[in-house]
């Protein structure tokens, strides 16, 4: 046993650190306890027993951390396989991707220890390396020597998210977090075990606020974050008059934001949905938010197709436009197959057709004239090209028309 | 099973990809249509990788490496299988029940096959030829992908979205099984592509092409064509292909095909036309569709480049094209204006699906500019001048704005009767007309008049 002892004192120091190691007394009991025989775990060799012992001493040799780890209670090398390799099986079983970033998300492992060392201190040392290794920072942190650790340890994935992100992502799960834990006991949480399960079935909310500021979701909703509908139509109409008396774009962006959010997490989906919709669709467009409002366009056109009440003429008509403005002629293409004989004849739809077709002609004269008579938000959407096509038309006329062209013409532009 | 094997057999020693593609076929033929059943009867799920294995071994060992007598048993098991699951479904259809599953376990068999045909391709374990019979495999993938969507779309209408996502409708594809087929085909094609064997009578570079029909052909389906382009810069980035001459004529005419509709949907229409005419050129001359199929992009394309309408008697070649474009051609030369919106709105549906109803519209500036000619000829000729002749009597150039006015209304009073055309609207088009070159000459705003070029008011039009 010493012999085995030595050999790795030297094998395990020599590619770290120069030679003068101090080998505690805590140390050395630790290397001794993992090689008794009553400590075997069955299906687990020596051979990777000793490789595990060699990279858990070799990880705080490294930081000259060996001193600070309380030795005698730290997880034997075998057990630390042990548990490794069945949150593998379990992760394998269950791929949930999310659960990988949900620190409160700890599988197998952390019971598992509890059970065996329950005198653990909660000192902060007493996390073994393969959970540090789990925190995001330290992953990102920590490079060369422990990357076989990394490659080892499933439930990290490969990161591919920039540092700052992470951090602020890292902060907010703090934020959440306290609060998770008060009302629900560590051990019994449902929401943690039936994590996969969480992905489709609708959360139903408890918070009773109308305003709530947006963040995007990285993990599980909770119910006490989320509104029910009753408090969402509330809201709706808190936000319509805030909107008509303020016109603040960015606080009602970030409301309208967090609203669909909640929809979405309860699987609410009817005609209160389509109207929230609708209105931040129209608002964005009122403030030329483009990106919103195709966001908001994409849904309606999928909820729409649902049959839930709503305006599709209206935004139909939209679409149209908005393929104008981007000359799309491929997109504009498969919304014209789209279209049923009786949408074409609806006045709004029409109207945007007849936009179309006066600018694919060059009509420029019917286009101006159509200008004025927008219906509904169109004209916000007609307006980001108007400049454009006046340009074009008066191109136009500057090359057909002799010199001495009277400001009529011009004006109507 | 040696019985069973014995189609094979003959494939694979004439060569033939396309008989090998026979034997590996989804479809029984017409003569035997009990093939499928008696294929499958020949072994069973557990023992068929034996069978097949132990068959080839005791019949081809003297003909193939132990690579290949691997690589086809794994390949015919795999299609054993896929047969075993459109047997299932076929029955499952018969009987009336749900067909989700079965579409989509079809399909997974079917991939499955195509996989490791690619495998063994890529390990050197088949021979070259093989891709061409890959090639089949794939298109029948190509099939499945087409059924399993449909299959999908019926079972569940809109896809929810599970997520975290911020939104109702989760942004997941519709045409899920045909985008990942998508992604085999990619990969075939990167087989053929990056082959570097230097001998070019046994190269898999001979199915570049063939693989990039079918890709287009998936990224059309899949209203993703903008991924073509990849396809198209990654073949003309190599530089040591064959030459295209020396690949056969319908991978091609197939190819110049796709080409052309693809730079007539970015509107590069000058390119349009060369690859188009190419295909049209090289087409094999009984190939009815085909040829309606390329002309059908080339005459729009041909309406923008050179304002030039087809003739009568091309028309008459080929009644589906005339169906199309008779009425729309005739207005076009009568500068119908009223003929020409009707005709292109009852060909609306067909040439929105064709994805040439944009371009067609465009051509309305023809039937325009046919009606403008019109009243120019109709002003006549300014009266002799001293030592002039009949011969080179000049027209009237200078005509005023209110018979322009007046044809215009006269050509679309039949449509429908909404369209008033006011004085103002004219002028509009007629500058639109000399901004566009189909007129040569000016509008006098202050007089109310046009003035033409006394040569070639109209270019290209003999007057």
């Amino acid at each position: 046993m010493h012999q085995t002892d030595q050999n790795l004192q030297t094998e395990a120091a020599s590619p770290v650190k120069p030679p003068k190691v101090e080998w505690t007394p805590e140390v050395r009991e630790y290397v001794g306890r993992a090689f008794e025989a009553e400590n075997a775990i069955k299906g687990i060799s020596r051979e990777d027993t000793t490789k595990k012992l060699k990279e858990v001493i070799g990880f705080f040799a490294e930081r000259k951390q060996l001193a600070s780890v309380t030795w005698s209670t730290y997880p034997l090398p075998q057990q630390i396989l042990r548990d490794e390799r069945a949150s593998a099986a379990a992760e394998a079983t269950m791929p949930s991707p999310n659960a990988v970033t949900n620190p409160s998300y700890a599988p197998t492992q952390s019971k598992k220890r509890k059970s065996q060392d329950p005198d653990e201190t909660p000192a902060e040392n007493s996390i073994p390396p393969w959970r540090k290794t789990n925190n995001l920072e330290d992953r990102i942190t920590f490079s060369g020597g422990n990357e076989k650790r990394h490659k080892k340890n499933v439930l990290s994935p490969p990161s591919k998210f920039d540092p700052s992100d992470l951090e602020k992502r890292k902060q907010r799960f703090n934020l959440g977090k306290p609060a998770n834990n008060k009302s629900t006991p560590p051990w019994g949480s449902a929401r943690n075990e039936s994590d996969s399960d969480m992905n489709s079935a609708p959360v139903v909310g408890t918070n009773d606020k109308l305003e709530k500021s947006y963040f995007r979701l990285t993990a599980p909703p909770k119910a006490e974050t989320v509104r029910p509908q009753a408090v969402l139509e509330k809201t709706l109409q808190l936000l319509t008059r805030k909107w008509r008396e303020e016109k603040n774009y960015g606080y009602i962006c970030n409301q309208f934001k967090s609203l669909r959010q909640d929809l979405t997490v309860q699987h609410i989906k009817n005609a209160f949905t389509v109207k929230v919709y609708e209105l931040h669709a129209r608002i964005a467009l009122e403030k030329g938010d483009l990106g919103e409002y195709n966001q908001c366009q994409t849904q309606l056109k999928a909820l729409y197709s649902q049959k839930l009440g709503g305006n599709p003429a209206e935004f139909t008509a939209y679409r149209i436009l908005y393929f104008v403005y981007t000359c799309n002629k491929t997109d504009m293409n498969d919304l014209l197959a789209e279209l049923t004989p009786a949408d074409k004849l609806h006045p709004w739809i029409k109207h945007a057709l007849d936009v179309r077709s006066s600018l694919a002609l060059g009509n420029y004269h019917k286009f101006f004239k159509l200008y004025l008579d927008a219906q509904n938000m169109g004209s916000y959407l007609m307006d980001m090209f108007i400049e454009r096509e006046r340009l074009h038309a008066l191109a136009n006329i500057s090359r057909a028309y002799v010199p001495c062209l009277s400001s009529v013409v011009n004006s109507k532009g | 099973m040696q019985e069973a094997l014995v189609e094979f057999y003959t494939a694979h020693a004439s060569s033939a990809a396309v008989a090998v593609a026979r034997f590996l076929s989804p479809i029984p033929p017409s003569q035997n249509p009990g093939r499928l059943y008696d294929f499958l009867r020949t072994t069973n799920e557990v023992r068929v990788k034996g069978d097949v294995q132990y068959a080839l071994q005791s019949q081809m060992r003297r003909h193939m490496s132990s690579d290949e007598i691997n690589a086809w048993a794994e390949i015919i098991s795999c299609y054993w299988r896929a047969v075993d699951r459109i047997v299932k479904a076929e029955q499952a259809e018969n009987q009336g029940r749900s067909a989700e599953r079965h579409a989509l376990d079809t399909y997974d068999a079917w991939k499955d096959l195509t996989s490791n045909f690619i495998k063994y391709i890529s390990n050197g374990a088949l021979p070259h030829w093989t891709v061409f019979t890959l090639y089949f495999t794939a298109n029948h993938l190509r099939k499945f992908a087409l059924k399993a969507d449909e299959q999908i779309a019926k079972a569940k209408p809109v896809a929810f979205s599970a997520g975290f996502q911020d939104d109702i409708v989760s942004a997941t594809p519709r045409n899920e099984k045909l985008e990942e087929a998508a992604r085999v085909f990619n990969r075939i094609f990167a087989l053929c592509l990056g082959d570097r064997n230097p001998d070019w009578m046994t190269s898999r570079r001979w199915g570049v092409y063939c693989i990039a029909n079918l890709q287009f052909k998936t990224y059309f389906k899949l209203k993703t064509i903008s991924l073509s382009k990849n396809v198209v810069k990654s073949i003309a980035a190599q530089s040591d292909l064959p030459q295209f001459h020396l690949y056969p004529a319908s991978h091609r005419v197939t190819y110049m095909y796709y080409i052309g509709v693809i730079s007539f949907l970015q509107e590069d229409y000058p390119k349009a036309e060369a690859s188009l005419t190419e295909a049209w050129n090289t087409c094999y001359a009984y190939s009815t569709r085909n040829h309606e199929l390329i002309m059908s992009y080339l005459i729009p394309c041909r309406l923008i480049t050179e304002h030039a309408v087809p003739t009568k008697k091309l028309l008459d070649q080929f009644p589906q094209l005339r169906s199309l474009f008779g009425d729309l051609i005739n207005s076009i030369r009568k500068g119908d204006l009223s003929g020409f919106d009707k005709a292109l709105a009852e060909g609306e549906p067909e040439f929105v699906k064709r994805r040439i109803f944009l371009t067609l519209e465009r051509s309305r500036d023809i039937a325009l500019r046919n009606l403008f000619r019109k009243v120019f000829l109709a002003a006549g000729f300014e009266d002799l001048k001293e030592g002039q002749t009949e011969k080179d009597r000049i027209r009237k150039s200078r005509i005023p704005l209110s018979h322009f006015a007046a044809a215009l209304r006269m050509s679309t009073a039949g449509a429908d009767s909404g369209q008033v055309i006011d004085d103002e609207e004219v002028e509009c088009l007629l500058a639109n007309m000399i901004y566009k070159g189909h007129m040569k000459g000016y509008v006098s705003h202050e007089h109310a008049m046009v003035v033409l070029n006394k040569k070639g008011a109209f270019p290209r039009t003999g007057v």
